[in-house]
């Protein structure tokens, strides 16, 4: 593993395609653009024409003429492998946090500089859309449950991302605003006997009250140190939940007594009540993350990104760290507060059990696997989780193999698997397996001093 | 107040105070030369105690997790088997540092990090698998009888306390020796103060880091074998003790060793104290006070009580 691997903190002269430093700073203050493309969301009928132009919209009105040729080096054979749509890389101003590892998704279309989507990202969308039409007619109504849990999931991944990947603050502990969305949710719709849409909105916006609450010492303390308060965060969480039962159901969980039925034309069968599910939460889904991308284009976003970038410089240039950051933080806890609300539709039960810190780390490893500073990363990065735990169950099931077998058997636990690829990756594709649907032609330059030093 | 209830409780909490001062040290080894966190020291120092387990039962049928495990296995006298956990520890440390820090020398303060997570996750659940989550019972480092005490004022000062520190004293000065009066000593201290100048004066900056490594996995196992005792042994062992360790470390001082000693003294007390007089917190709770301490800390004064105070070059 060479030092060949890391993606050149700036660009060299010449690098014409390149939004280049400037992007990375001076973004907040270029002019406003156009507004971002709506995407249309019929995810009520989602037909694969509909999920394919959700998928491509945004980023068709970002494009322009001048066409960057990405190579389609590696294919990936994962089957739902769920990434539509190729978000550039652009080398950020690397400082702070070293954030050259961070794809900046978006940025270019502030300068102005161009992307396109390259056939590996159009496979994706179509395997993407093909999966959601084809999901609910072929699987059983666990498996339609089950599949609804993972699609939930990116909400969560995505969550990290926009604190890490957005804002350059590192969360280890994004488990635990999954967990206090799903408590939320809970206690809303049966204690205080709420209808399921404002329950699951209030169990978002509880966890991004708390997130704000966790943000707020990220304003004073960076980096690693961040990472160190999230991860004891996500340790200290199990114990504390169980002292406030009410909230939490305790040691022993809640149960939800109250069920999302879907209105009496649409099917009383179990199916049809999964599908009503399902279709629910793909649209929530899909919904925040097309806001998600729109507040990334704007100017929150990008001073999200310059803050992320040099906080100092951002400062200087007016904008407003302690806003930028708290937001940020609390943005990205409703995230993945919702999902934890959404989970709780699915599966009407929620206990602190569920949120071990290593789940917040595996949470965490997912956003970076996929693609950190990449909406669609996120995505990736769950249909990756999921490849991997198919083939996981696949080779663990083998038996009588001695070693081996007990070797195959490791490859089933999805905390195991996550560890190993997370140092893997941190080698061989720093920038995530986003990185392989938006390769640049040209070698990345060796490190220069900016990312040299670090803490 | 009941006096020696009091007095009891300080004996006691002086027992974690040597672990977490002695995992806090192991940090500032690592933090002071590299800047750089190390997440997985407490599942790496736990993977040494489960391999002192290993040495110990040997391939003893339902006593370890058989296959992979059990070819290592032969059973050895406890020094015996510790010592040779620690020994496999510090190689380890040493390896991880070649394989996966080193080529990472130039990379983002985020590559590091993941890399640290990865192999916590990994070693945990790999610990997990083989061994069996729940908990084994270690045998004790020290003499642990009811009887093995000295009684002071009513209370009862373990051997075990006493043993313990008496290690962590002679683990410093064997420290503070190596690191005053030999080479490779003085090659870490100018690599710890500025690398690139270190290089340019010959010193290998490389190996020394690796030294580095080796002695903090080293101290980490110590930690870890001590301890399993008490705590019993289980793959996550010493994930609450690595918070104590962190909170320790900052409180400290990141890059002070007397900060980790006087840190993991401090923390050790509140953790056993606070939980004692104030109900809410209780036994599970305790660690809740440790991460307050370290957020405070990190607010209100990111150098600690010792640490060196960071200047930032805009």
């Amino acid at each position: 593993m060479s030092d060949d691997n890391w993606p050149t903190p700036l660009p060299r002269p010449g690098d014409d395609d390149d939004p280049g430093t400037e992007a990375g700073v001076f973004a907040v203050f270029a002019p406003p653009d156009d507004p971002p493309a709506a995407a249309p969301l019929e995810t009520d009928e989602p037909s694969e024409a509909a999920a394919a132009s959700a998928t491509d919209e945004p980023s068709e009105a970002a494009a322009t003429s001048e066409p960057d040729e990405p190579s389609d080096t590696g294919a990936l054979g994962a089957e739902p492998s769920g990434a539509g749509l190729s978000v550039r890389s652009g080398p950020p101003a690397a400082s702070g946090v070293g954030t050259a590892l961070i794809g900046d998704g978006g940025a270019d279309r502030v300068v102005g500089s161009r992307r396109r989507i390259g056939p590996l990202s159009w496979i994706g969308a179509v395997l993407l859309g093909v999966w959601l039409v084809a999901m609910p007619l072929t699987s059983s109504v666990t498996e339609m449950r089950q599949n609804t849990q993972i699609i939930v999931m990116v909400l969560a991944v995505l969550g990290v991302n926009i604190a890490t990947g957005y804002g350059g603050m590192i969360s280890l502990g994004h488990g635990v605003f999954v967990a206090v969305g799903a408590f939320a949710a809970a206690y809303a719709v049966d204690d205080l006997a709420l209808p399921w849409a404002i329950s699951i909105l209030a169990g978002a916006a509880f966890a991004g009250v708390i997130g704000a609450l966790v943000g707020l010492p990220a304003l004073r303390i960076k980096g690693i140190h961040l990472a160190l308060v999230t991860l004891g965060l996500a340790i200290v969480f199990q114990p504390l939940a169980k002292r406030v039962p009410a909230f939490s159901g305790g040691v022993s969980g809640r149960a939800v007594g109250a069920e999302l039925v879907p209105p009496s034309w649409f099917g009383t069968s179990r199916w049809a009540e999964g599908l009503y599910r399902y279709l629910i939460c793909l649209a929530v889904v899909a919904l925040a993350m097309w806001l998600t991308h729109n507040l990334i284009n704007s100017r929150p976003g990008r001073a999200m990104r310059a803050v992320r970038d040099n906080d100092t410089a951002s400062a200087v240039y007016g904008v407003n760290l302690v806003a930028s950051r708290v937001s940020t933080f609390a943005m990205s806890a409703s995230l993945a507060g919702l999902a934890g609300a959404l989970g709780i539709v699915l599966v009407p039960f929620t206990s602190q059990e569920s949120y071990p810190f290593q789940e917040s780390l595996v949470l965490y490893a997912t956003a970076v696997l996929g693609g950190l500073g990449s909406l669609w990363g996120s995505v990736l990065g769950v249909a990756i989780r999921e490849v991997f735990s198919r083939i996981g169950e696949l080779l663990g099931g083998v038996s009588g193999l001695g070693p081996l077998g007990e070797f195959l058997r490791l490859l089933d636990e999805e905390q195991f698997v996550f560890g190993v690829l997370l140092v893997a990756l941190t080698f061989v594709f720093p920038r995530g397996l986003i990185g392989l649907f938006n390769r640049r032609r040209d070698a990345p330059a060796p490190p220069s001093d900016q990312n040299l030093k670090r803490a | 107040m009941d006096v020696v209830l009091l007095l009891q409780r300080i004996f006691d909490a002086l027992f974690n105070s040597a672990i977490y001062s002695s995992l806090a040290l192991a940090l500032v080894i690592i933090f002071r030369s590299t800047g750089l966190l190390n997440f997985a020291q407490g599942e790496m120092a736990t993977f040494s105690a489960y391999i002192a387990f290993v040495l110990l039962a040997g391939a003893a049928p339902g006593v370890t997790g058989g296959g992979l495990a059990s070819w290592i296995g032969a059973p050895l006298v406890t020094p015996l088997a510790i010592g040779g956990a620690v020994v496999i520890g510090i190689a380890a440390g040493a390896a991880t540092e070649r394989v996966l820090i080193r080529p990472l020398r130039n990379a983002p303060e985020l590559a590091l990090v993941n890399v640290t997570i990865g192999i916590l996750l990994a070693l945990n659940s790999l610990m997990g698998q083989w061994w069996g989550t729940g908990p084994r019972v270690f045998p004790p480092f020290f003499p642990s009888d009811p009887g093995d005490h000295f009684a002071i004022a009513g209370a009862r000062l373990r051997f075990s306390t006493v043993g313990a520190w008496l290690v962590l004293f002679a683990l410093l000065t064997a420290l503070a020796m190596l690191l005053r009066y030999t080479r490779a000593g003085l090659a870490f201290r100018a690599v710890s103060i500025d690398p690139e100048s270190a290089a340019l004066n010959g010193i290998r900056v490389g190996p020394t880091l690796m030294y580095g490594w080796a002695l903090a996995a080293g101290l980490g196992a110590i930690a870890a074998n001590m301890s399993a005792n008490s705590v019993l042994l289980e793959p996550t062992m010493m994930v609450r003790v690595l918070v104590y360790a962190f909170a320790a470390a900052t409180l400290g001082g990141l890059d002070s060793p007397k900060g980790a000693l006087v840190g993991g003294v401090i923390i050790g007390l509140s953790q056993t104290l606070i939980p004692a007089y104030v109900p809410f917190i209780g036994f599970e709770l305790s660690v809740l006070p440790a991460l307050v301490a370290m957020v405070v800390v990190l607010i209100v004064r990111p150098a600690g009580l010792f640490g060196t105070q960071r200047i930032e070059r805009v």
